[in-house]
């Protein structure tokens, strides 16, 4: 596939280019081909650009307030050339409460102050490319994490009394647990015991006593994954994945993007299962 | 001397009984730097005569401890906020609250379409009318904006570039109806249009017809408003753009000499304009860093102006400068943090010897300030003023090696690009060429890669973040004002005398041809009759062309 093309405008009389020439070296350090026009564009000569240098995106940019004016006007001088599939970008000093009127003219999304160039780079990578970045679903949940004071008497129950099948023990020193696995079907429950005191399963405990710690999805691509969660904006505890138990690669979603629960994504090696 | 070599055997020998403590307790960075990767070293210990020419005293060249002699311990700087918003008669409101609550100075904020002088009903002016400050037009929303500020007592800062001198004029006629004569007028236009092309972006003409401009206003002020300052040559929006210290107090300075140069060109002799020259700097976070730039930039204008300009008069070797805090330094995350940030840009500000100061106020990255949030901006500097000390004794840093020594290295930086300016055949050359929008824009990114590796944390951004509803109370321009602003132009081009109009900007035309005329006095002529500022800059834009950029 060839290198993504980039319309980077600046809209109106706003002179503050500074966010529009950071971004566009950044896109180009990213290998996309950038096309910045320079200050002082009129929608209809932004429209005339994007079609004539045949980009496949369009990154608007405005500190003065004119966005709601400007933002859509864009748009509806490519539906008049009948370029509305040339996707807008925009971003600049723009309230929260302006976004949903943006996007609901046809802005596909909206970054504001603070926000990072990679996320920049990689959602429009995702956006023109989406090939690129191959799309699977995750599998079935790995396990369930249950965080237990003590395995022993946790294991007494699960084994003898509901008669699962304790596949094996083992120590994860650098998480500082150590941890029981219980095969169930495809999935397995994982029964967790704090190490020593600082422990993340121990002040789990402390804090919510003993019970459902995190739940587990297995994924084929979790690289890929965490960047494209990155790119989303969603809080990671684990910004890259880790060596986890059994050979695995893991790696943890802050429950504050998943609505409370502690999520683990997990990838096998190949062959490595069971 | 011998005493020096002294300390540094002294320093030596300390330093290698800390390289045991450094192995254990590694330090936080390796190396420390300043904004302009300036090394910072882990102590500093003194290493000249401390009563040595070069720091002097406050009040005497070459002004590295102050232009005053007794600084803030007679006059506190002057407190002036930039505002301006919407309408007028909007801005007028916000004017005479501000001049209620104390502050000393006014300062207009425009809107765009004013700023690069088109009307409110120009087709380029969609969506901008009134947005980012306040729109004129003509003489009438001038009237309306001082309506009942008395110009004899209040000291007005025009952030106006290419189109100062239509602006200036507007001010001059108020006065006139107000019964002001214009040698009473004080204030200050911004008038810096080589800043525009390296960073800001509202020019409207080539650099040539330009830099004419702005010396006639020279020449103009030097006999009809003696007490207002022609230029406030600033490095503000350099910073902003994204250059370093250093870099931010070279190219303005650089640009300040393109004027002096043009100026003296024209047949003006410098200490008959230079004592009129103000400056306009940024404060940033790096405190000390800060400091020192601004004893710095007073002493290197000292010297090039006494040395290599050979001026006479002393006013015209003192370089006096406003100061706002660094915008570009605010957060959207978590505003509030920005009431620290700026304090702490003020106080350095206060420290480095500012004439005046702007405090931004703490929502800035998400919206022009609220009525509260510019009410706290206020504060910070009158606490500053009136509780913190700071202003009681002159130069506070004076003295402390640290701070000598980075005073010391970035005169020299300084210089160095000066030397790269001089070479490339000055500053108008050096924009012209890109060179230094291609240093500012390399920094730029530089700076956004150290953020985003968090080589550089700025809290609440990369670090110590939160989860938080960004949806403070805003200030929100009303989109009516757009369609007022183009009823109340329409209706002066039909009220007014149509004829009038035609012969002043006839002889504008005239006078724009001839390259050795003064336009001030005819684009008064035109400000009086109302016509607008779209029509006066036509004209010229018809005589001059219009820059296009690089």
């Amino acid at each position: 596939m060839g290198k993504i093309r980039v319309l980077v405008a600046k809209p109106g009389l706003d002179g503050h280019d500074r966010g529009a020439l950071v971004i566009s070296q950044a896109l180009r350090d990213h290998g996309m081909e950038v096309i910045y026009t320079g200050l002082r564009q009129s929608p209809v000569q932004i429209a005339q650009a994007a079609i004539q240098e045949d980009v496949d995106v369009i990154g608007l940019s405005s500190l003065s307030g004119a966005h709601k004016t400007l933002f859509p006007k864009v748009i509806e001088e490519l539906i008049k050339r009948n370029a509305e599939d040339i996707p807008v970008v925009g971003g600049g000093v723009i309230p929260s409460e302006d976004i949903p009127f943006l996007l609901e003219k046809g802005v596909k999304k909206i970054f504001t102050s603070g926000a990072s160039t990679e996320a920049l780079a990689n959602y429009i990578q995702e956006l023109i490319q989406p090939g690129e970045v191959t799309e699977i679903k995750p599998k079935k949940i790995a396990h369930i994490g249950i965080a237990v004071k003590s395995l022993d008497q946790a294991l007494t129950f699960y084994t003898d009394l509901l008669g699962l099948e304790l596949e094996g023990v083992e120590k994860v020193e650098s998480e500082g647990v150590k941890v029981a696995f219980l095969k169930i079907g495809e999935s397995r429950i994982e029964l967790l015991e704090g190490l020593n005191e600082s422990s993340p399963i121990q002040s789990f405990i402390e804090k919510k006593g003993e019970g459902i710690h995190h739940i587990a999805l297995e994924v084929d691509d979790i690289e890929s994954r965490l960047k494209k969660l990155k790119t989303e904006g969603i809080q990671l505890i684990n910004n890259e994945a880790k060596q986890g138990a059994h050979n695995s690669q893991i790696a943890f979603i802050h429950p504050k993007a998943a609505n409370g629960v502690l999520v683990e994504l997990c990838q096998h090696d190949e062959g490595s299962e069971d | 001397m011998t005493n020096n070599k002294g300390n540094f055997s002294q320093k030596e020998n300390w330093e290698n009984s800390v390289d045991h403590a450094v192995k254990r307790f590694p330090e936080r960075k390796d190396p420390f730097t300043t904004s302009s990767n300036i090394e910072v070293d882990r102590l500093y210990i003194a290493n000249k005569d401390s009563e040595g020419n070069e720091l002097g005293y406050p009040g005497q060249y070459p002004y590295t401890r102050g232009i005053q002699p007794t600084m803030y311990r007679s006059r506190l700087w002057t407190m002036r906020q930039y505002a301006g918003f919407g309408s007028a008669v909007e801005t007028n409101k916000r004017f005479r609250y501000l001049l209620e609550q104390g502050q000393t100075g006014l300062s207009v904020a425009f809107d765009l379409p004013t700023q690069i002088g088109y009307d409110s009903d120009d087709v380029m002016s969609e969506g901008e009318v009134g947005k980012v400050g306040v729109a004129i037009d003509t003489l009438h929303d001038m009237e309306k904006l001082l309506d009942e500020i008395p110009l004899d007592k209040v000291s007005t800062s025009m952030t106006i570039n290419a189109p100062a001198a239509v602006l200036l004029c507007m001010y001059i006629a108020v006065g006139e109806k107000q019964g002001v004569p214009s040698e009473k007028l004080t204030g200050t236009i911004q008038n810096d249009i080589l800043k525009e092309y390296i960073a800001r972006g509202t020019y409207i003409y080539p650099p040539k017809p330009s830099m004419r401009l702005i010396t006639n206003i020279f020449e103009y002020c030097q006999k009809n408003l003696p007490k207002f300052n022609t230029i406030s040559i600033s490095g503000y929006h350099i910073r902003e753009a994204g250059s370093n210290a250093v870099q931010e107090a070279a190219f303005t300075i650089a640009n300040g000499m393109a004027y002096v140069d043009a100026a003296i060109e024209s047949g003006l002799d410098v200490d008959s304009f230079a004592p009129r020259l103000a400056f306009f700097f940024n404060a940033h976070n790096n405190f000390f860093e800060e400091v020192a730039k601004f004893r710095a930039a007073r002493r290197i204008w000292a010297k090039i102006m006494k040395d290599h300009y050979q001026a006479k008069d002393p006013k015209s070797w003192k370089l006096r400068f406003h100061t706002q805090t660094g915008g570009s330094t605010l957060t959207a995350q978590q505003p509030d943090n920005n009431i620290v940030r700026v304090t702490l840009q003020a106080l350095s500000a206060v420290m480095g010897g500012t004439q005046s100061l702007h405090t931004n106020s703490r929502d800035e990255a998400l919206s022009l300030p609220t009525e509260e949030s510019a009410r706290i901006a206020l504060r910070t500097q009158q606490i500053l003023a009136n509780e913190s000390g700071v202003a009681d004794t002159i130069d506070p840093l004076g003295g402390s090696f640290y701070v000598e020594e980075l005073t010391d290295r970035i005169e020299k930086e300084v210089n160095d690009y000066l030397e790269r300016i001089t070479e490339i055949g000055g500053a108008v050359q050096a924009v012209e060429e890109g060179f230094m929008q291609r240093e500012i824009q390399q920094n730029a990114y530089e700076i956004q890669k150290g953020i985003e590796k968090e080589e550089e944390i700025i809290v609440g951004l990369n670090k110590f973040k939160v989860d938080e509803e960004v949806n403070p109370d805003l200030l929100k321009v009303d989109e009516k004002l757009e369609k007022e602003q183009i009823d109340s132009i329409t209706s002066i081009r039909k009220d007014r005398d149509s004829k009038k109009v035609e012969q002043a900007l006839g002889a504008l035309k005239k006078h724009a041809q001839d390259n050795n005329s003064n336009l001030i006095p005819y684009i008064l002529d035109a400000v009086k009759v109302y016509a607008t500022i779209g029509e006066i800059c036509n004209i010229m834009r018809d005589e001059f062309g219009e820059y296009a950029g690089i």
